[in-house]
């Protein structure tokens, strides 16, 4: 087994942040991973034993919540290969346009249920069915969890306008990006489930 | 006034809010054993229903009040105790109280770090597992009783309060708190796995890393895997019995009504849960199985045999054990192909076991074995592990399954597998580490008489229960003597009650020896157990960031017992070589 | 009130054993001894206790087959529970002879390599030989025990082919009784569902299916002939139950929303059953195994199997669903 080249001095909690953060991150991800894996795999379930399962067309809202976050992503990014090569100002405005796409992704996801609803499709209540429910359910908390992205965002833009970041300090442009592309890329996993396999 | 103010932040950051590492093990330890504790009275309480059924008793009236009219409890209120029982030993002893406990005490000081990776989600985790435990116990004293419907809360007895009145208030609370252990744990085991790959000291290669590293490693990748399924079925379960969805529900008449769910399905919820379930016995038994691993290896002064196998074996019950789930639903009407996987994959966990057991005991064989109180039991870890991993190849048998499902005989075998083998390793952990916790000894002769009274009376308890079994009698039930049927067991019963009334006062003996040697017992030495692990090498008294001075350096792996060179004299001078100790000139660098 | 006496007078024991050993210790620290050291005495003790309870041990295990063995399921009553057993048997047969020899192992070793300051531990880290030996061999005996458990699952678990003679009965389970409906003498089950469910009509059969009216529904017991396969199909109106006939090693769990199915042939009536475990007041029971509530417990129905003649006997004596609405 290989080992890790080893610093003997962590005495530093800087040190230590550096070092762990990101894959404290990378791990929460795989936690949160499993979160919607076990929900998805329980529509798989559902539908394989549920004789009253339907599925239904997706809001077209919701294709352009798809390109909304991919943009974003791509746009975030920019932003960090632009403070690496010191331009922070490209950083600022890059973090304010994600912060701006964020909050329309969770417009268009409201306007894409609102959809549903009108077509009938109830997330609870008599005429909800664990179908119409688990669309609603995986949106939703795939949005809870945007909302965490979008604070985590905002701290990279305040932080970035008071000039906190430069070529050597990027951890923290690069722990929002790690999540906001795993959130990205969260989505769009659950959009094709919900349209191809749901 | 400044002065006194810096000095009570002071005593509320060291020992209630701290981030060290070695504080917040100590707050799981005892938050743990206290949970354990009210988890161990319950146990008593129904084993005194289940002896003597009907009978009234002074303590059940006293105790439960309102649950048992006239010191007869009621039969809802049997269930909740079986219920919050299963819970509280499962989760809040076994899997926050032992891995809590020991992986924070031992991951940093064993690989050689100043402290977790972040100290902080260390604290949180804590208080999430504290908060998780309180709400918890205020369960147990609303309206309707704690949640009752066992402690894998199957849908839809655990969703409607029609069917029980636990399943109201009770299992809302019951689902509140275990979201919160849920967080609680994840945020531990996080913080296990990036310190174990990323904090290790010079020369700290994995293969270097005590057994009990590689455990809490596993057994946090296990967590991390399967708690947030479970999250997810919580939740879902959150939402039908709150918010009117139907996942788990469908074709429900009760209480003279036919419910308006419809579509759901109670078979998805037993999918999700044993998702976690089934690795949740491991999370309980693996920290158990590398406490003794590096206890028998010290305590007999001997390497520990195999050590690349155990590592191995680990890691194939690790895997396993997320693909094993379904041997839970034999009898739920799955598909029988699924079954017969499922047999397949469950009984392969046996190879993987008789591995660790054939090498625990050549490990032992032509050994010096010094029996401390750790070391007896470790011992008997072992011998539960066999006694009751032995069943297991009955239960994990779809066809035999058939017939013992959901009975005494599952009760008794995991309560032996899984229960004792995760509890003794717990003890064998407390008295071992005790001098690293607390700077103090426990008494051996209170130990080992703590050590005789448990293991005989936790056999006296669980292994009359596979005859329950055999008798066709299932779990669950208020009382054993209903039927005609079942009219002769209540010898058995009468038997396994009076062990568990005994039991549960010897356990007294470790709680007095536990207080008494915290906080009097004598001062421990830096190296009581003469062990190589790194652990050691700090001070006794506990200090911010663990070592002095550098962190040493390692330069071997930890199992150098008894190493002779050629003339047969103990290399270094001593039957142990700290991995600390550069090779010796003429040593021969073994690869292990 | 004894139980009280005895649990005051153990916790004084208990209490008053620690104190002795308490100033024992004390008495110790003030000699200048190690406290935490263990003595050579000690250890022998400790050793010497790991055989004893070695013996104690297996003789708590012959001593409760003894007196409980008897106390076990009698003899499967149904055909495929022969085989079942069968597996049990040869299961118990590598069980116990694994169990015996490595206790015996764990706690001889205990006791002869106990502390000898004038002996040596071996250094002893690995073999690949031991250790392919003992992941082989563990793997060549689930082979087997894989095998044919596999092999008798399948079995059980195939249905009854409807072309043959069979029975078809629907068992439903609900807090905290069951009900079993025959399908009559069409052979078929009228349409049931929980919104049928009406008064006496508890199952909740559609009355406007045809297939219905020659369905028989009974309360507390139900009869099967024996020799004829019997199809079971298991329905739950409220929550999860499971149908557990222990003499039948057959269980299915009852699930709302679900039908499950299970099929055994019985092959020993009741009165014969009586005979061989010579109690007049034998019978077969169906029994709840899934905790679906307060009466879990007291959830039962009887089951008996008849002879043929006797059988279709009980049979026509049975109301209709027809004739009951």
């Amino acid at each position: 087994m290989t080992s890790v080249s080893i610093n003997n001095q962590f005495d530093t909690a800087e040190d230590i942040k550096k070092k762990t953060a990101k894959p404290l991150l990378w791990i929460a991800i795989v936690s949160i991973v499993m979160l919607f894996g076990g929900w998805t795999s329980a529509v798989i379930v559902s539908k394989g034993s549920s004789p009253r399962w339907f599925s239904f067309d997706l809001p077209f809202a919701f294709t352009i919540s798809t390109l909304i976050i991919v943009a974003s992503s791509l746009i975030f990014h920019y932003g960090l290969f632009s403070i690496r090569k010191g331009n922070s100002n490209v950083l600022k405005l890059a973090s304010i346009i994600t912060l701006v796409l964020g909050v329309m992704f969770i417009v268009s996801q409201y306007y894409g249920w609102k959809d549903l609803y009108s077509n009938g499709i109830f997330a609870t209540g008599s005429k909800s069915t664990s179908a119409s429910s688990f669309i609603y359910l995986v949106t939703v908390f795939h949005v809870l969890h945007l909302l965490a992205g979008i604070i985590s965002v905002l701290v990279v833009a305040i932080k970035s306008l008071k000039e906190k970041y430069n070529q050597e300090n990027t951890l923290g442009v690069e722990l929002s990006i790690i999540y906001w592309h795993f959130l990205g890329g969260l989505w769009i996993y659950l959009f094709l489930f919900l349209k191809y396999v749901a | 006034m400044s002065t006194h103010h810096h000095h009570e932040q002071d005593f509320l950051f060291k020992y209630i809010f701290s981030t060290d590492h070695k504080m917040i093990s100590k707050q799981f330890l005892i938050t743990g054993f206290i949970m354990g504790f009210i988890g161990m009275i319950m146990s008593t309480l129904f084993r005194l229903q289940l002896g003597w059924p009907g009978e009234s008793f002074w303590i059940v009236d006293k105790l439960l009040g309102s649950w048992a009219e006239n010191g007869v409890m009621a039969p809802d209120k049997y269930l909740a105790l079986v219920t919050m029982h299963g819970t509280i030993m499962v989760f809040f002893l076994l899997t926050a109280g032992l891995s809590g406990t020991f992986s924070n005490l031992l991951i940093p000081l064993q690989i050689g770090a100043r402290d977790m990776a972040s100290g902080f989600l260390n604290m949180l985790s804590y208080w999430f597992f504290f908060v998780s435990s309180v709400i918890m116990l205020i369960s147990l004293g609303v309206e309707g009783g704690a949640a009752s419907a066992g402690w894998t809360i199957y849908p839809p007895l655990s969703a409607l309060p029609q069917a029980i009145p636990g399943s109201g208030l009770g299992m809302t609370l019951w689902l509140i708190s275990m979201a919160i252990f849920i967080i609680s744990s994840l945020l531990g085991s996080l913080n296990y796995v990036v310190t174990i790959l990323n904090l290790r000291t010079k020369g700290m290669t994995m293969t270097r890393m005590p057994l009990t590293v590689w455990a809490f490693l596993f057994t946090a990748l296990i967590g991390i895997v399967s708690f947030p399924v479970l999250l997810s079925a919580a939740i879902l379960l959150i939402f039908d019995r709150s918010f009117g969805t139907s996942f788990y529900l469908s074709d429900i008449f009760i209480g003279g009504q036919v419910l308006e769910y419809s579509g759901g399905s109670p078979i998805l919820f037993e999918h999700l849960f044993w998702f976690l379930g089934h690795p949740e016995v491991y999370i309980v038994l693996l920290p158990s199985l590398g406490i003794t691993s590096e206890i028998i290896s010290t305590m007999s002064r001997k390497p520990i045999f195999g050590y690349r196998a155990m590592i191995g074996s680990m890691l194939a019950i690790a895997f396993l054990s997320t693909i094993v789930w379904g041997h839970h639903m034999f009898v739920t009407g799955m598909n029988p192909f699924l079954g017969a996987v499922f047999t397949f994959t469950t009984l392969l966990i046996a190879i993987p076991s008789a591995v660790k057991v054939f090498n625990y005991l050549t490990t032992l064989w032509k050994g010096n074995i010094k029996f401390s109180p750790a070391t007896l039991f470790s011992i008997g870890l072992v011998s539960t592990f066999i006694s009751g991993g032995l069943t297991g190849l009955i239960l994990g048998d779809s066809a035999l399954d058939i017939n013992v499902h959901d009975t005494y005989f599952v009760v008794g075998h995991f309560h032996i597998v899984m229960g004792l083998s995760a509890v003794f390793g717990m003890f064998a952990g407390v008295y071992h580490w005790f001098p690293k916790l607390f700077g103090r000894m426990m008494d051996n002769k209170i130990g080992s008489i703590h050590f005789w009274i448990t293991i005989v009376c936790s056999y006296g308890v669980f292994f009359p229960m596979h005859f329950l079994g055999l008798a066709g009698v299932p779990r669950r039930y208020y009382t054993n003597s209903e039927f005609p049927l079942f009219e002769n067991l209540i010898d058995i019963n009468v038997v396994i009650s009076t062990f568990a009334i005994v039991i549960a006062f010897g356990q007294l003996l470790f709680l007095y020896n536990f207080l008494y040697s915290a906080l009097r017992g004598p001062k421990a030495p830096q190296n009581p157990w003469d062990s190589n692990s790194l652990e050691w090498t700090t001070p006794v008294e506990h200090i911010h960031g663990n070592w002095p001075g550098e962190i040493p350096e390692v330069h071997r792996w930890p199992y150098d017992y008894s190493k002779v060179d050629e003339s047969g004299e103990f290399v270094g001078g001593n039957d142990f070589i700290p991995q600390t100790t550069p090779l010796f000139q003429n040593e021969k660098n073994e690869k292990h | 009130m004894m139980i009280i006496l005895v649990s005051v007078t153990v916790l004084l024991i208990v209490i008053s054993v620690a104190q002795i050993l308490k100033i024992a210790e004390l008495s110790a620290v003030s000699r200048g001894e190690k406290v935490y050291h263990i003595s050579e005495k000690e250890n022998k003790l400790q050793a010497i206790l790991m055989l004893v309870f070695l013996v104690f041990y297996f003789s708590f295990f012959a001593w409760q087959y003894l007196k409980w063995g008897k106390y076990m399921l009698p003899i499967s009553a149904s055909e495929h529970g022969v085989g079942i057993d069968n597996l049990m048997n040869v299961t118990w047969a590598l069980i116990i002879p694994v169990f015996i020899i490595t206790h015996i192992l764990l706690f001889w070793f205990a006791f002869k390599y106990s502390f000898n300051k004038n002996r040596k531990a071996i250094f002893f880290a690995h073999s690949n030989k031991l250790e392919l030996i003992w992941t082989l061999l563990p793997s060549l005996a689930l082979t087997v025990l894989i095998l044919y458990g596999l092999n008798n699952w399948n079995k059980i678990m195939t249905p009854v082919n409807p072309e043959k003679e069979h029975v078809l009965i629907e068992v439903v389970g609900q807090q905290f009784s069951w009900g079993a409906r025959y399908a009559g003498a069409d052979g078929k089950l009228g349409r049931a569902n929980v919104n049928f469910i009406e008064g006496a009509n508890f199952m909740g059969v559609d009355s406007t299916d045809k297939n219905a009216n020659d369905d028989i529904i009974v309360k507390g017991e139900f009869h099967v002939p024996v020799n004829v396969p019997v199809q079971f199909i298991f329905r739950s109106n409220d929550v999860i139950h499971s149908a557990y006939m222990p003499h039948f090693r057959a269980q299915m769990n009852c699930v709302p929303g679900i039908k499950t199915h299970f099929n055994f042939v019985p092959i020993i009536t009741t009165a014969e059953m009586k005979k061989i475990t010579k109690n007049d007041k034998f019978d077969y029971l169906l029994l709840c195994n899934k905790i679906c509530g307060a009466a879990h417990y007291n959830m039962q129905m009887n089951i008996i199997v008849d002879t043929k003649e006797d059988y279709q006997k009980w049979l026509s004596s049975q109301k209709q669903f027809s004739q009951n609405n």
